[in-house]
């Protein structure tokens, strides 16, 4: 789910977790759409493979959000032109306020010129997805192409308001990736979750992906065959998957009270946050302190409401 | 290189100028057209005029040319050179260069004046317009040898010899190779040679150096005379027959003044005498010793640049890293070629990338560690060093006199060059007394080698080195080392690989006297390898039949020079032809289970791997059990433990597969994922304290590997062991962990538990600081704030 950003980043994904904790069905809050394709294996272990990869991503997706629409094309259902529909669909009906995913897993083929993502038949190519993503409205765009030579599809996607995340840097990483495997990992553990927040954003499911790729060419002792490339503005505000098996849950006058309380909390963190380079260790950490305490304190006064709620319902 | 029809022509000529006095003269090679007769009339002008101003300094060692067909004319110099004469072998030299017009002679000559770039170029003339001139081939070849270029040397002794089948030069050029590479083909071809021709000087100088090496005292002495009286009769010089002898009598015991002497009265500038016999001391690793040995080389002449790349690489191997820097760079002035010099050099300019401490205790450990990784390894390397020393001061009744320093390299080829001063050696750690250098576990891939096993076979040679002076044999040390990994490691258990048994059913086994040679010059391709199992095999049935204080007794008899023979009479009170029937009977005895049915090990290991490959679990529980019951010692790579427990784990037998895993661990096996999952079902099976055990093992197996310190972290704050705890989050954090709120967290817990309330409150403000809403971290938060309040 997408919140307004007018109050600023910081603030932005304060409001994310506690409005996904909030939101009822009633809630008229911006939707999410989801397109996930797995493509062409070449040998079973492959095919096998991304179509786990897929499914795991698919239940991610609807797990994350009541008005999160998903569509999962997987296997032989993965053709240039299910996908061009269903890419096509989305950006019919997806507002400037709404999220927009695509994850695109398989192999992938770059001759210099043109990236293509392997389906069966003809193959898609990175121009075919920047011309149906053109009319796109979405002020929050995420493309993710867990696939061999995905860098090289970067210039034709690139744009504003759009986020690329690639599992090489250029097309000429020709090897199948490992990235897909440690990005549906991000997703569906708590691992990758490093602000503990419930929340796996697009930042931290990257870097979590990109540095267990890193580790695994290392335990190896082997030199690294790719290097995924994330580019675009402001990653961590794009919420992918929520943990645990919190739902929305019931409100009240007082929770509201709590909720923005603690917004205002946490605004307060991150401002002593960013004075701690001109102040002494002691001093920061004393101001830090009284900050977290209050948070700490307001939390657990949400916890006790939420339960209290949960209990009456 | 045959075949070849350009010639090179001189495109430039530059001069240095040092102290009044041409120094050296140096010449870049173009490649150009065949000359015109004008041209070469150029060329040669131009080295007449700058061979009559410069006395070239040698800095190669001077090597004697024996070749009973080296022409005369060059003979008569050789002879002033030998003596020292430089100034009358120079006008020698340049008489031969002027009046001569064979591009071969000439070769020799200016060669033999220091110019080998000069020398190149007309070798390569000669031979473009002499194809067929063994002669000059052979000259040419050795130009290479002098110049580190064996390969090269090698494709040109090569072609000699399949043009002449009975040119004992070029067989000799290759046996030069083949020695200085310390491969046993070295002695047939030396053998071949003394066949056709026994009075050749070169090949039985070959042979006692060899002989020498391999501690074949009495063989070594009876070629050095049979080289003395040929020499003599020849009215030869005898400087290389003089310095062998002085390495001999040093061996001995004594210290090689008198021949030391006899070669100085022929030649007062023969720093080569020093050389060789500090060679001889590097070969038995007393550097120390070696070093001063070439501090005398280099002070009688100072030009000699191998002596000062000698010097250096001793120096870097006792911890002098200022001394030896500064001679391998006098080294490369004077011979660039040098490709084990410009190798250390480099290796020297990137020490500021390791970050160096000494860690105070009663065992005082300096770590020399890549900045980017000192951080998460140092306190397990510190911890096993440590145990490691304490554990050896015990057992052999020996303190350390000094400071044990320990480098780990993540690039294996840093860790080469800084053992050989080249890339791409086998090894994984080497120790030269009081340094170990091995290889990082970040620089292997996992599982490829325990580090901690290295570390304390490693530590194992610094006490049986400084114990005995490093007097001590290689095999005994090796021996030792290997013993003691099985014996006191961190991977305890008697692991042999079977290729040992298929060795010793053979006969390949060396007997006890002869043991030395399996290292040092091996005759076959794994000999080396099976030489350490039977040495470690060697120790073992040494403390199995006489008792471990025997063993030590057997170490400290090489305090003083005494030979192997002496010293298992003396410590075992048997000669060594009992000692080695008692040792086959011994491992007769030992593994009476196996050596009669290695095929039908061998069997059951296939047909147990077959089995898992096709999924047919009891079939793969049947032979693999039969495996392990046979041979309960292979632990190696896809060890039949390991399919056994697959077998039990897909058949759902877990409590099977967890015994397995432990039996497997307790015979030696150290694989990091068997032993995480082993750790998992030990705590899923509530048996924790087991689950601890394995995980801090996993640590000297694969230390830099998040996964492990987690958990780990967690299970020994649980059982209240929060100072190890500690070290576990930390390393977390020293890995720049994803998660480090929880890293975080976990140290602040471990401070709580120690009573330190201060830091525990700043660990768990860390940890809240890059993650507000961590739940946990709230908690403890609030706990200790509500506990103050």
């Amino acid at each position: 789910m997408v919140v307004a950003l007018e109050v600023g980043h910081a603030v932005t994904r304060r409001l994310l977790a506690a409005v996904a904790v909030l939101c009822a069905p009633s809630c008229a809050w911006a939707a999410g759409y989801a397109v996930i394709a797995s493509g062409l294996g070449g040998e079973p272990e492959y095919e096998q493979r991304f179509r786990d990869d897929a499914k795991a991503l698919q239940a991610v997706a609807e797990h994350s959000g009541e008005d999160m629409h998903v569509t999962a094309l997987i296997g032989e259902r993965t053709t240039r032109d299910a996908l061009h529909r269903a890419i096509t669909s989305v950006v019919e009906r997806a507002t400037a306020a709404d999220q927009v995913i695509i994850t695109l897993i398989g192999h992938g083929s770059f001759d210099g010129e043109e990236y293509r993502f392997n389906v069966p038949g003809p193959d898609v190519t990175a121009s075919d997805l920047a011309v149906w993503l053109q009319p796109l409205a979405a002020r929050q765009q995420l493309i993710v192409l867990a696939t061999s030579s995905s860098g090289g599809a970067l210039t034709k996607l690139q744009r504003e308001n759009r986020i690329v995340i690639t599992a090489t840097k250029t097309g000429g990483e020709r090897n199948a990736t490992r990235f897909a495997e440690q990005w549906v990992k991000a997703l569906t553990s708590n691992e990758a979750d490093r602000d503990k927040n419930e929340w796996v954003t697009a930042q931290e499911a990257f870097d979590y992906a990109q540095r267990k790729v890193a580790d695994a060419f290392k335990g190896n002792a082997a030199l690294a065959t790719e290097h995924a490339r994330l580019e675009g503005t402001h990653p961590e505000l794009i919420a992918l998957a929520r943990l645990g098996n919190a739902k929305a849950m019931p409100t009240d006058a007082q929770l509201n009270a709590l909720f923005a309380e603690r917004v205002r909390i946490e605004t307060e963190f991150d401002t002593v946050k960013t004075r701690k380079a001109g102040l002494p260790d002691d001093r920061y950490y004393e101001e830090l302190e009284k900050v977290l305490v209050g948070l700490a304190r307001t939390q657990q006064k949400i916890d006790a409401r939420q339960a209290a709620l949960e209990t009456k319902r | 290189m045959s075949g070849e029809k350009k010639a090179w022509g001189l495109g430039h000529g530059a001069w240095v100028r040092k102290e009044g006095r041409v120094s050296r003269s140096f010449l870049i090679l173009t490649q150009a057209p065949r000359p015109r007769p004008r041209a070469l009339v150029c060329i040669r002008a131009v080295f007449v005029c700058a061979l009559a101003c410069a006395v070239v300094p040698q800095t190669h060692a001077l090597t004697l040319d024996y070749d009973p067909l080296r022409p005369t004319e060059l003979r008569n110099c050789d002879e002033q050179r030998y003596r020292g004469r430089d100034e009358a072998a120079q006008d020698c030299y340049t008489q031969i260069f002027v009046d001569s017009h064979n591009d071969s002679l000439r070769a020799q000559a200016v060669w033999a004046m220091g110019d080998l770039a000069a020398a190149n170029v007309l070798f390569r003339q000669y031979l473009a317009l002499n194809p067929n001139s063994t002669l000059a081939r052979v000259a040419w070849g050795r130009l290479f040898l002098e110049t580190h270029q064996d390969d090269d040397a090698l494709k040109l002794f090569r072609e000699a010899a399949t043009a002449d089948a009975t040119n004992t030069q070029a067989k000799l050029g290759m046996a030069q190779i083949f020695a200085r590479r310390f491969e046993g083909a070295a002695r047939g071809l030396v053998a071949e040679v003394l066949k056709q021709n026994d009075e050749l000087v070169e090949a039985h100088l070959l042979l006692a150096r060899m002989d020498l090496e391999e501690g074949q005292l009495e063989d070594a002495e009876r070629s050095l005379d049979k080289a003395q009286s040929i020499a003599d009769k020849h009215k030869q010089a005898a400087l290389e027959v003089y310095s062998l002898r002085a390495a001999l009598d040093l061996t001995r015991g004594g210290d090689g003044t008198k021949w030391i002497n006899r070669a100085l009265a022929y030649n007062a500038h023969y720093g080569n005498v020093y050389a060789t016999l500090a060679h001889f001391e590097t070969m038995r690793r007393r550097y120390a010793q070696a070093a001063d040995l070439l501090r005398h080389a280099v002070r009688l002449e100072p030009g000699l640049s191998s002596a000062h790349a000698e010097l250096g690489a001793n120096l870097l191997r006792i911890g002098a890293t200022g001394e030896g820097q500064r001679e391998l760079a006098t080294a490369y002035e004077g011979d660039p070629y040098s490709t084990t010099t410009v190798n250390s050099l480099r290796l020297l300019d990137r020490f500021n990338e390791f970050d160096d401490s000494v860690a105070p205790s009663e065992f005082p450990v300096r770590l020399r560690l890549n900045k980017k990784e000192s951080a998460a390894l140092r306190p397990y390397v510190e911890q096993l060093a440590q145990k490691s020393i304490a554990t050896y001061s015990e057992r052999y009744k020996f303190k350390p006199r000094d400071t044990v320093t320990v480098e780990l390299y993540p690039n294996h080829d840093d860790f080469a060059v800084r053992v050989a001063g080249l890339p791409g050696i086998g090894l994984l750690g080497v120790t030269f007394g009081y340094l170990i250098a091995m290889d990082s576990p970040s620089g292997r891939a996992t599982g490829d080698f325990h580090w901690g096993t290295t570390l304390w076979h490693e530590m194992a040679h610094v006490f049986t080195l400084e114990a005995t002076d490093h007097r001590v044999p290689r095999w005994l040390s090796e021996g030792i080392s290997v013993f003691e990994e099985w014996r006191t490691g961190p991977t305890p258990g008697v692991a042999v690989t079977p290729d040992v048994f298929k060795a010793y059913q053979e006969g390949r086994f060396l007997k006890v006297e002869e043991l030395d040679s399996g290292f040092i010059r091996p005759s076959y391709p794994n000999q080396v390898q099976v030489s350490y199992m039977q040495a470690g095999l060697t120790c073992l049935f040494i403390e199995q039949h006489f008792g471990f204080d025997r063993l030590v007794a057997f170490l400290y008899e090489f305090k003083k020079e005494t030979t192997v023979g002496a010293a298992v009479k003396a410590a075992m009170k048997v000669s060594p032809a009992e000692f080695d029937k008692e040792f086959d009977a011994f491992m007769k005895q030992r593994y009476a289970a196996l050596l009669p049915h290695m095929d039908e090990w061998q069997h059951n290991y296939k047909a147990a791997y077959e089995a898992i490959e096709e999924k047919k679990w009891p079939a793969a529980i049947e032979a693999a059990r039969k495996a392990v019951a046979m041979y309960g010692e292979y632990v190696g790579d896809g060890s039949p433990y390991l399919l056994l427990a697959k077998a039990y784990k897909e058949s759902k037998q877990p409590a099977q597969a967890l015994q397995t895993l432990l039996d497997y661990r307790h015979a030696g096996g150290w694989d990091p994922e068997a032993l995480r999952e082993l750790a998992r079902d030990l705590q899923a099976s509530g048996r924790s304290a087991d689950a601890i055990e394995v995980l801090l093992a996993v640590n000297y197996g694969d230390p830099l590997k998040e996964e492990s310190h987690a958990s780990l972290g967690d299970a020994l704050l649980a059982a209240q062991r929060p100072q190890e705890a500690m070290r576990e989050y930390r390393t977390l954090l020293a890995l720049d962990t994803h998660d480090k709120a929880t890293a975080h967290l976990g140290i602040a817990r471990a401070l709580r538990s120690m009573g330190d309330r201060a830091q525990a409150k700043r660990s768990v403000l860390q940890a809240l600081e890059t993650a507000p809403s961590f739940r946990d971290a709230q908690k403890l938060l609030l706990e200790m704030t509500d506990e103050r309040e």
